[in-house]
Order: C-alpha cells, then structure tokens, then sequence
C-alpha cells in the first residue's frame, strides 16, 4: 500500500509556523519575560509543515493547541463508560495520578481537562468525595509545585493536590524481580486511577513494550527503582520491571483503571481508558507504529540540519513536528525494531562501545543545535559534546552554568546573543540552510522552506518504507498479524 | 575531576528545622541543630535535592569562592581488582556510574578500593550524586556489592538498599516472559 501526501501540499501552501506554548519555569531562563525575546517561527523563511497532510492515512487528530477543549472533555467521558469503578466507595480515598510531562503536551490544557473530567464523573458515578490529585515528576523536585499552582489544581482538588517525588518516603513493593520502591504519596489512598498519556517520548528505552505501565518504575517509584529500570537492565529487558510493579498484589490491591491521552505527531485523536492496561498497551502500540513510525522515518530521511530548541522542557523531550527531539536525535536507528540494540541508559547515551551501531550518540544530520529555549533537569552533556551548540543569551548561558545535571556543559558551548546571530553561525558551522524547531508545536513541523520542500518528497518514500517493509516487521515482533495494523 | 562550584546555603531567618533537606542529602552534609538546619561545607556537592524540597525556600546555591575538586585517579590502584569488582557486579568499567558528573564505573570501584564503605563516601571522593543524585546512587551500590563490602541502610528514606539486577532473574521467570529478552539482553553486555 502506498499512500501519497495531500496533492495540495505545496511549499506555496505553507502556512506561518505557530509555536507552542511555554510555560514560565525556574527550570528555564530567568530572561525578562520568563519567556524568549524571539521565537524561531518569528525568523523569516520559517513555515509551518502540517503533519496530517504529508500522512493523509494516519487517525485525525481530535485537538490540537488552540482548538476548543470539549472533545476532550467528551471523549474522556465516552472512554469512561465502559470503565467498572466498582472499587470505589462513598468513604473511599482515590488518588489520581499524573505525571508532568502530561502537561507539557500543547500547553497542558487537554491533559487537565482530561484530569478534570475524570474526578467529576468518578464523583458523579460513586458518590466519592475524597478524590485527590498527585503530580509526579522527572528530576525536578519543583515543577509539581509549579504545576499545581500554574494550573491551579488545588482549588480543582478541593485543596488536596500535592506534589509526589522520587527523594520523599518510599513504600515497599514486593515483585517477582524483588523488592522496588514506590513514592509513598501516591500509594497512600485506597484506590488509585492511573491518568497518563501515550506520547511516544524515549522510544528508545521503553521501545513500545509495556508502554502504558511505564510510570510505575518512573514516575510513581523512588530513584532506586528508576536507576533499577535504567540502569540495572538491558535495553529491552528493562521494561519487565514496571510490568512486574504494575502486577505486584500491592498495586493491584489499588489499582482500579488507567486512561490515557492517545497521542500521534498530529494532536490528540483519542482518549484510551480500561480496568485492564494490556489492551491499551496495543491499541497504543498500533496507533504509534502508524503515526510516530512514519514521522521518525521520516526524520530519518533528514540528512542535514540545525536543530532548534525553542519550548517546554528538557531538549530530549522537547516537542517538534508533534515528536520528541529525542527521535530526531536517533532517528537512523529504527527503534522500533526490537533486533536493534542501542545500548541502554547505563551504558552510556554518549560513548558507545566500538560494536555499536552508532556512529555518533547524536543523529550526524544534525549538525549544529542552538538552544533559544529549554529547560534543565535532565543529564544530556551528549547533546553539547555531539555537535556545536549554540547558546541564545546570557540568561540561558547562566542557566547552564548553574546546572548541577550538565556539570561541565559549558566547556563545550558558546554563547550568541540573539536567535538571529545564533542561527546565522549555526548554519554557517553546518553548511546547511535545513532549520528544524523543536518549538511544542503538534500537527505541523516548524522549519526552513528547503527543509519543507525536501520533506514534502520524502514523505512518500517513507510511508511506503513504514507501511510494507518496517510496520509488518514491528507488528510480528509483538505477535500481532500485519493486518491488524491501522 | 568533578568541579563542585556551589554550596548549599541555609537562610536562618527562614529556617523552621522541618529537616526535610537532613533527609534527601546524598552525603549527610546536612544536620538539624537547635531547630535549624546547618550544611557541612566540605561534604556539599549542591545537587539539587535540599533547595528543591524545603517548603520555606530558606535554601539557596551560592558560589564557593574556591571550587571543592573531586576525583579518584583510577589508575593509582591494582587495576585486577578494579576488573574483579566490576565483573561481580555485572558492569563494564567504563560504564557510567554517573552520568551528570561523567564519572565511570572504575572511578567508583577506585574509590572503593581507597576505602569508600558507603555510596556518601563514593560521592565524596568522586563527586558522584552532585546532579540527580538518583541513577549514581544505584551503581555505586552495586559497585560496593561488586567489591563485597556490606553497607547498612540509613534511617529514614535518604535510600533504599534495594538492587535487583538483570543477572538476578531466576530461570523459570526468564521463560515465562519470552517477549522481555531478558538472556538475550545478557548477552548484549557479555559482547562488551
């Protein structure tokens, strides 16, 4: 099957890019605004590629930045329909759970409709009232803080949401692989209603394998459980340990139904909900080998660019064409292929051993980054010893400088003062005019007119490379059969 | 070498002695004394896990005016044993035992054969747990176990001794989760 792009796709037909939205954070440049002087989809030549028109075929998207939020509203509440809450009682106490990178996808408001709708039909259903919120984190202890207050959570909670990190008490769970640790906050009620998203972020590491489980050994879990999963397994072994979390007696005891934000490069085109998570682990699986396949293929047809970060978050998760810089970053490695083997976390990102099939811990085609806007909170001294690294202002220079989690980064970078001037030496240092933000947009890529035109007559070539070559391999590693596909 | 340039400072008009920075401090640098909390300069690696948890904000990072220098120069020890460590422990000398300080598994093991008992005396002479202070804390547990030295866990929840591994995994469940590639992934790190 062959699907060719929308025949009114044109570099004519492109639209002015429009970037996500930042959120103001102590994570991120203490410029005077909180935000950037200038946003990359500000430069001239910048347009926005739509992402559902060079992938006609993929499932259309039900919200995107920007849209009214009430089919999110009505698509969590059909999801819920099927969902039993026996479980729950009038004097039950229910936790749910979040994750911040939940509200890092098109400015979180989709994500916190979603947790809205949650509580008020669990409300509405069970008759309980003592429904509280928990916001879990990567390593930044403040963000849920930050979080709560942005979003204003706690007047939606009644006064009970709190933040939930991976340094504060820890409860015992015992597993078939031994004794992990869970944050003591988010096991402390009754019941619990696991709220996530299928964002396809690190493909590398959960590789589309208990994807929805995920946030048991990260999210949810103490540092030691974390660095068990990370660093204590192989690259595809790793994620037995939150399967085995997610099946242990004691978070079954609480766990009552997951629902989930079903996510592709093009928006949000479902909400996923059920009592039991292995279902929604393939639906999603199916929906990520249609949609983000054909994206990272399609990244993977880039030979030459700058990549910009410019949005929310640390620059491996940082959102661009609807995907993580993070695919970019290995998008010559077919990552969802489980007979690839990058080597995993604690191994190393960026000094694989001579047998490694990467060449370089970054992607070679990108070969310059400039950083006008991201956030610390994350190890990713790759990225600065990969390639040169612009920084953009002093404020983003002070930043790093101060970063525990990149302790020598500066050795490695310098410093513009403008967007302008950092984008005009990073393409004289690349010899390419290719430009690619990673600026939070969805449903469309940010980037250079020569990119957009090269990336409208590749995209055919990799849809026909996903949907006959890589998808029926993908799918017959799971144990599904091709037609099964999307 | 890990340059640590910063150091923990506690505003004592803002301090309530709640000691929730006593506990997450990956070297114990941090202790309550007459209600208020008061750092150690010499054992602060000012990661982020005190200025993140104090609810009063009374915790800030300033610059040291002269930076603590931390590191183990691995090839002053027996370089045999730093092999017999590692392959105890299942891992590679040059993995990374930490990751934001770029520090290596045989650093670790070096400083375990220098005499680091605990992972705060491993953090101490490498700088390790400077950054997250999360991923470093599991390796340098099992670089320790690797070495057969015992550690006792700390009270409280400054970390859990727990560290099931890859290697750990009994036969019968390796054959009940097939689709995991539990030998499989084994035999990726047997290649190095």
């Amino acid at each position: 099957m062959s699907n060719q792009v929308a025949p009114t796709l044109t570099l004519a037909s492109l639209k002015k890019a429009m970037p996500g939205y930042i959120r103001k954070s102590v994570y991120g440049p203490a410029t005077p605004t909180g935000l950037p002087a200038r946003r990359v989809a500000d430069l001239p030549g910048i347009v926005a590629l739509p992402v559902q028109e060079l992938f006609p075929d993929v499932p259309k998207a039900i919200y995107i930045e920007g849209d009214d939020l009430a089919p999110v509203r009505k698509a969590t509440e059909a999801a819920l329909k099927n969902v039993n809450m026996d479980k729950i009682k009038p004097d039950s106490s229910v936790n749910i759970l979040t994750s911040q990178y939940g509200f890092m996808i098109m400015g979180g408001f989709a994500y916190k409709e979603m947790v809205k709708t949650i509580k008020e039909v669990v409300e509405q259903r069970t008759g309980c009232r003592n429904i509280r919120l928990r916001v879990a984190t990567g390593f930044r202890i403040q963000e849920p803080a930050e979080i709560i207050e942005h979003y204003e959570l706690d007047k939606l909670f009644d006064g009970k949401a709190s933040p939930a990190l991976f340094i504060e008490k820890g409860v015992p769970i015992e597993t078939e692989l031994g004794t992990m640790y869970g944050i003591a906050k988010i096991y402390d009620a009754d019941f619990i209603i696991h709220a996530h998203h299928g964002e396809l972020r690190e493909l590398d590491m959960h590789r589309m394998m208990s994807r929805t489980m995920k946030p048991f050994s990260m999210s949810y879990a103490r540092m030691e459980t974390r660095s068990i999963h990370h660093m204590n397994f192989g690259p595809r072994s790793s994620n037995l340990v939150p399967r085995v979390i997610y099946e242990s007696p004691f978070v079954q005891s609480k766990f009552t139904f997951g629902i989930f934000m079903a996510v592709s490069p093009q928006g949000i085109v479902g909400i996923e909900a059920g009592n039991d998570l292995f279902p929604i682990d393939r639906r999603l699986m199916l929906l990520a080998f249609k949609s983000y396949g054909k994206i990272r293929e399609l990244y993977n047809e880039i030979k030459e660019c700058v990549a910009v970060m410019d949005g929310t978050g640390e620059p491996r998760y940082m959102i661009g064409g609807g995907t993580t810089f993070g695919n970019l970053t290995e998008a010559e490695l077919d990552l969802f292929d489980l007979d690839a083997v990058p080597v995993g976390l604690g191994f190393g990102l960026y000094q694989p051993p001579p047998t490694q099939p990467k060449l370089k811990v970054v992607n070679p085609a990108i070969r310059a980054l400039v950083m006008n806007h991201f956030w610390i909170g994350v190890p990713q001294m790759e990225l600065a010893t990969s390639c040169p690294m612009f920084l953009v202002g002093r404020e983003m220079t002070k930043l790093v400088d101060e970063d525990c989690m990149n302790n020598a980064m500066l050795d490695h970078v310098v410093t513009a003062e403008t967007l302008d001037a950092a984008v005009r030496f990073a393409k004289k240092v690349a010899r390419t005019e290719n430009i690619i933000a990673f600026d939070g947009a969805y449903g469309a890529i940010t980037c250079s007119e020569p990119l957009a035109e090269y990336l409208i007559q590749r995209a055919p070539i990799a849809n026909q490379r996903v949907e006959e070559v890589l998808m029926p391999k993908w799918l017959k590693q799971r144990g599904f059969d091709p037609s099964e596909a999307l | 070498m890990v340059k640590i340039r910063f150091l923990a400072q506690v505003d004592a008009e803002k301090c309530v002695g709640c000691g929730k920075c006593a506990n997450v401090c990956p070297t114990i640098a941090i202790e309550v004394q007459d209600k208020k909390a008061v750092v150690e300069a010499k054992k602060c690696l000012a990661c982020q896990n005190c200025t993140g948890v104090c609810p009063e904000g009374a915790i800030t990072k300033v610059p040291r005016s002269v930076p603590m220098v931390l590191g183990v120069d691995y090839k002053s020890v027996d370089q045999d044993r730093i092999l017999e460590i590692c392959r105890n422990a299942n891992l590679h000398p040059m993995q990374w035992l930490c990751l934001c300080t770029a520090t290596r598994v045989r650093d670790g093991a070096a400083a375990v054969i220098k005499g680091a008992k605990t992972p705060e005396e491993i953090a101490l002479m490498t700088g390790v747990r400077a950054g997250c202070a999360a991923y470093c804390s599991m390796m340098s547990m099992r670089v320790l176990k690797g070495a057969g030295v015992e550690f006792e866990q700390q009270k409280g929840h400054r970390l859990y001794k727990t560290m099931p591994t890859l290697w750990d995994v009994p036969p019968e469940l390796v054959n009940k989760y097939p689709g995991y590639f539990l030998e499989e992934d084994k035999d990726v790190f047997r290649k190095f």
